[in-house]
């Protein structure tokens, strides 16, 4: 059997000059960094950005010694991409011309209709887009909460560190996340066959 | 009277319980049980990077090593 390298393990080697051990740890942890923030922002170019800026700042603060391993590696690279967003949201503030609805579409309009047929692939893109809905419906400490979780897949240990709240202020938050989603899905007519 | 079902009850080790996936936490609240539909919806959204993307970061981060 294979054994698996920590990302412990992976850093130690890629400070020892192994370059390629960082990008194991990029295409380990790539789908949870890109889906944290593309529930964010929906320009998928800035979505792009702030993706590559996250870790090029990792490898940054990597070399420079200033991360120390406590078994948390995904969840420091949250806190690095969760920190770049804020900023974002903080200059378009201050700039105050450009407002982040205007992009609800890029992002689905990008995915590619290449794989499988065409009839899925739509239907891919519409749930994606009520479930981006539904999400950006709720109140944001509930949907922080929501999006750590099921998509950045934070443990409520993480989530509680790194929003800075109890562990059962964060399971609470997400008891009333889930029943205000279920509330949308009825509204909105949505059930599941579930097996 | 005879106690219930004793010989029928599987004895499971600790180490037979898988929870390497598990937030037991979550668990402990119910929240898989309670709102299985909702987060499985929630699940329904899975994107990935395009392949383009991670190719031109690894390259920059190459570029930025040299």
């Amino acid at each position: 059997m294979k054994k698996i390298i920590s990302d412990y393990e992976l850093i130690s080697r890629f400070i020892k000059g192994e370059e390629s051990c960082f990008e194991q740890l990029i295409h380990r942890h790539k789908s949870k960094v890109f889906a944290y923030i593309t529930l964010y922002i929906r320009d998928h170019a800035l979505a792009e950005d702030i993706f590559q800026d996250t870790f090029l700042k990792v490898i940054q603060s990597v070399k420079a010694g200033k991360y120390s391993d406590n078994g948390k590696f995904l969840s420091w690279v949250m806190r690095i991409a969760h920190n770049l967003i804020i900023d974002h949201f903080r200059r378009v503030k201050q700039m105050n011309t450009i407002s982040n609805d205007n992009y609800d579409s890029d992002l689905f309009n990008s995915i590619k209709l290449s794989d499988g047929n065409i009839e899925n692939e739509l239907i891919k893109r519409q749930i994606h887009n009520d479930v981006r809905t539904m999400i950006s419906c709720l109140p944001n400490d509930q949907r922080e909460v929501v999006i750590l979780r099921h998509y950045a897949d934070l443990s409520f240990r993480e989530i509680a560190e790194l929003t800075g709240v109890s562990i059962n202020t964060a399971l609470g938050r997400m008891r009333y996340a889930l029943i205000n989603l279920r509330k949308m899905m009825e509204d909105k007519k949505i059930s599941l066959t579930l097996n | 009277m005879t106690p219930m079902d004793l010989n029928s009850t599987r004895f499971v080790s600790y180490h037979d319980i898988n929870v390497e996936d598990t937030d037991l936490i979550e668990d402990a609240w119910g929240f898989n049980n309670d709102f299985r539909d909702v987060i499985s919806f929630l699940r329904m959204f899975r994107i990935e990077p395009e392949e383009g993307l991670t190719k031109k970061l690894i390259d920059k981060i190459r570029a930025n090593g040299r």
